[in-house]
Formats: structure tokens, sequence, C-alpha cells
């Protein structure tokens, strides 16, 4: 079976096809730029060369039916025929309390998902534009919904309520919700098969190191708790996001500063976290960068985000009552030995044991960089949200045909 | 939907108009009439930029993006692909009126030709036009990215379709609220802020309070971001009075007569935000010195 995944934004739209009986990907791409007269389609399938492509797509049935004629092309397509596509799987950002775990798209849930466009503005309406595209484009087949909130959907109510006035979370479902739930699901599976043990008698924390970040408390193959809340603005420190802050810090600088709530949005978002504290980058490879040629701020940035992200390993383990091991995953978590030695070095007290030569090396296999007798096992696994879309869909699909 | 826009007149009104609609993702052709100006505006709505980055409002990125969407043009054909014109030169019946005939012969059959006009009879620009079903008036309050109301005014042959599309622009596209308001001199707006201003220089010249006090007495007292003397600053003096005669001699009321004070400034001219000082003193960046 053949699987499109997609992940459409406001103006851009990813996807990936997975042929199911391999679980490789055939070819993958973006379109960006779309509403405007030169949108640019970039398409790969591997061990060939890149193909661009740049023509006016002014909305995302055009993006969608772009992406099938470059599949199914004669000479860069890996399709002869769309139908060749047997189902879609879409990632949505925001399923709220009704999400759980992914689902087959049908009329009540696309009511659903758009009841929650409230909860994740920027985000589900543009999923949703993906979801009716696809429906134009390909109108027989199936799809399927996963959701990035889902995963911690198994939160206990100590872990996703807020201390305030309940009524809040009654009529406008204020609550912690978490996200990057598909990544934290899909690297706790693998860690277990690379620590040889069942999830279920596990206890992980996983930690999403990448332009976001966020950390999970994985107890027995379930969410127990996040560090992104109702927001994905909660939690670690981020490249251009606050993380954690005082909430009177909100009133007091709108006032101060004579701000909009958008404009303070915007500061929190966009303006804060590395860059803010660095001045320099937003990327960590650039504030490491910096950080060795001296640049004092750049290293105050990074030992903050550090200390930060030391501080929820360290709540989480209380949480649990004990940790078997912590997952890196992500761009910056999969990829920077530096941030994770800065990291691991000072969790001696619960018994992490780094192993600086297993730390520097570079791989897209799981591994472990802690030494054979540290306590707490410290592993890297490269997360792949896609692939694990792409299986969720692939499972729907399957047994609904095998239920008729 | 409209996706290319023109807007005619670069002054303060255009500039916030053409910011708005780029930073809502749309293409924007912005004409003026001499290079200068042009030039000028340019400048403005960088240093408008500047400052939303300066308060975090935006990224460099963003600001990069709206400044590439809107393209600075120095003749009205130029426009000739434009989904949808605005038309927000100075509140002049002539000069307003030329343009509108002209854009008769630039734009393609199923464009829409809007006025920002905050005063003038909508049926009487319309009425230049070979085709006045598609003229309609567009009436944005300044600052046009900010303020989240436009009158939508229907001039007497403007067509449901044109009001139906551009009610529908209004709604979806720059997520605003299309208030529909029948011609009539003011409109909502202009007729009912005009009115507060005038009131408010009466006070002044009749020396019940002082300047500072009348507009922390409304600013406070209800709500208002700007006491009517400040707004009366950021709208320009001579706009006001322009408003003020115009409804003075269409209603013939004298509640519309516009204030010696007001007159006094402008003839002095002390217009406001613009020359840095009318009922109080600002800097380059529009900010309020004292």
């Amino acid at each position: 079976m053949n699987i499109l995944v997609i992940n459409a934004g406001s103006s851009s739209l990813k996807y990936q096809l997975y042929d199911m009986k391999t679980e490789t990907a055939m070819a993958t791409g973006r379109v960006e730029r779309i509403g405007m007269d030169s949108s640019i389609l970039t398409h790969e399938v591997a061990h060939q060369p890149e193909v661009r492509e740049v023509s006016e797509i002014l909305d995302h049935t055009t993006a969608i039916k772009k992406v099938l004629d470059m599949l199914t092309h004669r000479k860069f397509g890996v399709l002869r025929n769309i139908s060749d596509i047997q189902a879609v799987g879409h990632r949505v950002v925001h399923g709220g309390e009704s999400f759980s775990e992914s689902v087959l798209v049908d009329h009540s849930v696309k009511l659903e998902i758009r009841r929650l466009f409230d909860l994740a503005p920027l985000h589900n309406p543009a999923h949703m534009m993906g979801i009716t595209a696809v429906e134009d484009n390909l109108p027989s087949v199936p799809q399927a919904v996963v959701f990035d909130t889902a995963f911690h959907q198994t939160m206990p109510p100590i872990s996703y309520l807020y201390a305030i006035p309940t009524v809040l979370y009654r009529k406008h479902k204020i609550r912690r919700y978490g996200f990057h739930g598909t990544s934290h699901d899909y690297v706790s599976q693998r860690a277990a098969e690379f620590l040889g043990k069942p999830l279920d008698q596990l206890k992980l924390i996983t930690c999403h190191i990448g332009n976001g970040a966020s950390c999970t408390a994985i107890l027995h193959g379930k969410s127990y708790d996040t560090s992104m809340g109702m927001t994905p603005l909660e939690g670690l420190m981020m490249g251009t996001r606050s993380g954690d802050l005082d909430p009177a810090v909100v009133p007091y600088t709108i006032n101060k500063e004579d701000l909009t709530l958008n404009e303070v949005s915007s500061m929190l978002n966009k303006h804060s976290g590395l860059i803010a504290v660095s001045g320099v980058s937003s990327d960590m490879r650039e504030i490491v960068e910096a950080m060795n040629e001296g640049n004092e701020k750049a290293k105050l940035a990074f030992d903050m985000y550090a200390y930060r992200i030391r501080k929820y390993i360290g709540a989480y383990v209380a949480a649990m009552d004990g940790a078997d091991a912590i997952i890196f995953t992500a761009g910056v978590g999969e990829n920077s030995d530096v941030l994770r030695k800065a990291v691991c070095e000072r969790l001696t007290f619960f018994g992490v044991r780094l192993d600086e030569e297993r730390n520097a090396i570079r791989s897209s296999e799981p591994r472990r960089i802690t030494t054979d007798d540290s306590e707490i096992s410290v592993l890297v696994v490269p997360t792949n949200e896609e692939l694990l879309i792409a299986r969720d869909t692939f499972r729907l699909v399957k047994n609904k045909a095998g239920g008729r | 939907m409209f996706r290319v826009v023109g807007v005619v007149g670069a002054g303060t009104m255009g500039q916030s108009i053409a910011e708005m609609l780029s930073v809502k993702g749309l293409d924007v052709h912005l004409v003026e009439k001499t290079p200068e100006k042009l030039q000028q505006a340019r400048e403005m709505l960088e240093l408008s930029l500047d400052r939303q980055l300066e308060r975090w409002a935006i990224t460099a990125a963003e600001k990069k993006l709206t400044l590439s969407r809107i393209h600075m043009e120095a003749s009205l054909h130029d426009l000739a692909k434009c989904d949808l014109v605005i038309e927000t030169i100075s509140e002049e019946l002539d000069s307003k009126k030329e343009v509108i005939r002209q854009l008769d012969d630039i734009l393609a059959s199923d464009a829409i030709v809007a006025s920002n006009t905050s005063t003038l009879s909508l049926t009487e620009l319309a009425g230049v036009s070979k085709y006045p079903g598609r003229v309609i008036g567009m009436h944005f309050v300044y600052p046009a990215f900010r303020i989240d109301v436009v009158e939508i005014i229907r001039g007497l042959q403007t067509s449901d379709e044109t009001f139906g599309k551009t009610k529908s622009f209004i709604d979806h596209v720059l997520s605003k609220k299309g208030v529909m308001v029948y011609e009539s001199p003011g409109y909502v707006t202009t007729r009912l802020i005009c009115l507060l201003i005038n009131e408010a220089l009466h006070l002044l010249e009749e020396g019940v309070a002082s300047p500072e006090d009348i507009d922390d007495a409304m600013s406070m007292g209800y709500s208002f971001e700007h006491g009517p003397l400040e707004m009366a600053d950021r709208f320009g003096l001579d706009s006001v009075l322009a408003a003020l005669e115009r409804m003075f001699r269409e209603y013939g009321e004298l509640k519309y007569r516009p204030s010696f004070l007001l007159k006094k400034k402008v003839r002095a001219g002390q217009l406001g935000i613009k020359t840095g000082i009318g009922f109080f003193k600002y800097d380059k960046d529009g900010e309020r010195l004292s």
C-alpha cells in the first residue's frame, strides 16, 4: 500500500509518499508560497537530483494537484497513476480533548477539527484546507488524521490542570495539552526496542529538542506529563520562544511598554528564547559557533537552554519516582553533542554517566551515549513523525477494510 | 477573490492601507504622482515596519516579506492587472472623479473600484464612470492595520455583486468587520468623531479645561485610546477641518460649523503629527512629546 503523508501549513505544504511494504519514503517534497504567483514546488526522490518547479499555485487544492502531477510525472514521478495512492495521512496540531488517537476522516471528524480552530488558530485551519484539498483531488481515497496532542491525552488531571479557576477549564477547555506527541510516541517505542524491554515496564523521559522543544515523562508507555501547555509556548526555552515565565510578566510588560495583545504574543513566540538572550541567532549551531568564538551572550543563552532541560529532566524523574532512560531527539537533540553533554554532565546525582566518545558519534540509528555502568541510560533516537503518521493511517485503513 | 490590489494615493492613509493589505498576504500596487512622493511613501512604510519590529510585533523576515509585496508604481496604467483598486487620494471631488474616469479604460471589466472617501458623495463619484455598478465606498479608519472596522458605502448605482464581493473580501480576507452604510456625508465614523472633536475644541476655546485634561477626561473616562484633541492631531487638523466644512455645507446645521480655533491652527500650519505640532507636540516617529 502507498500512503501519502501531508503536513499542511497556511502557505506551505510538505509531503512524503510511503511504500508501506518496506516502510520507505519513495518521494518527499514541499510546496512553498501557496497563494502567490511564484509558488515553489520542491520534489525529491532518493538518489536523484532535486526537482524545483516555480508556478502559480493559488490554493491548497491546486497545490495537491501539483503534488499528484509530480508524483505521477513521466520523468520525475514514482507512480504510474494517482490511483496507486491508497490512503492519505495528515498531521493535525490540535486535537483538543476530542481526539486521543488517530482517526479516519469523516463528516463528524471534520466538524470537530473545525470546532478546535479556536485552540490552534494558526494551524488547524491550514490542516483543514489540506484535508479538503485532498478530497477535491482524490475523492474516494480514505484519509486519516494524526494529532500532535493525542499521545498526551493519557495525562492525569494533576498534570494537565492549571491551578486557576476551574470554570475556565469547563468553559474554554483551558488546560495543558502538550505537543510533539507523535514524536514522543515514536521515539519511546524505538527506545524500548533498543533497550530490549517492554515499553509498559519503562519510565522514560523524552526530550524533543528542535526549533520548538518539549520534554515528556512517559510512564509505562503513556504520557504522564509534558512541558508544553495549552499552546507550544510553555516549558523549555526554545529558538524564539520564551518557555516558562511568571504569568505576571505579561500584564506588567503590556503596561510598561504599551503593547497590544498581538505584540506581546509575538514578542514571546518570535522574539524570545535563544535569539533574545544571545542576540546572535535562534539556531543552536550558530549559538555554539559564537560561544566557541568567545561570545558571552551566546554562552549565557546556551547555558540557560541546557539548564532548563536539566530542570525538566529532574522534575520528571521526581514525577515518575525514577527513570530508566532519557532520550534525545529532533534537530538539536539528534545533532548537538555539545548540548547533550552540557545537559548530561550534571545529572550525575541520578547516576547518569556520559560516555564522551559515544556522545560524539554521528549516526541516523538509535544509540546509547552513556557508559555501560550508567544507572540511567541516555539514548539518541532519530525521530520520524511522518513514518508514524503513515503507520497509523495504514493501520486505520487496513482495519476498516478488514472490518467490512 | 481579489489577490492583486491597487492603492491610488500614497499619503498617510494610502500607506496604511497598503501595509495592511500586504500583511494579509496580498500583492499591492501603490500609485503616486511623483517619484519623490513614492520614495517618501516607501521610507514611511519602512519606518512604520521598523517601529513594529522594535515593538516585537513582527520579525525581520516578516518586514522584508511585507515590503516585497508592495510595488511602487508611477502611473495608473500599472494597475491593469488589479482585481480591486482602492482610491485614497486627498478629499477633493474633481481629482477623485478624474482618477475614477481614468480607471475605466485601464481595469478589466470585472474589477472593482473602491473609494476611501469619508464625506464626498459616492453616487456623484460613480457617476463619472462608464461602469457605475462597480464603484463602491470602502472607508477605512486610520491606522488601517490596527482598526478592524470598515464602512462599506453603497452608492445609488452600486451593484449587488460589487457589494457582495467587497463585503466578503473585508470579512474573510482582511478579517475586519464590514459595516454597511448608505450614502450620507460622514457616514457613521467621521460624522460622530468630528462632532466630538469640534465640541472638544469649543471646550478649549471657552477655557473650560486644558488640552491635557480634556484628553485625559475622555480617554480615561470612556476608554478612548486617545482623547479627541490627540485624535485630531493624528488624523491631521486639515482633514478634520475639511470634513467638518463639507458636513456643514451638506447638512447646513450649526453643530458642524468648524471651531475658529481649528481654522486658526490650520492657517498657522500646525496640522498635528505630520507637522510635529498640533494641540500637542510629536517627535518624527509620531510619539507624543508633551
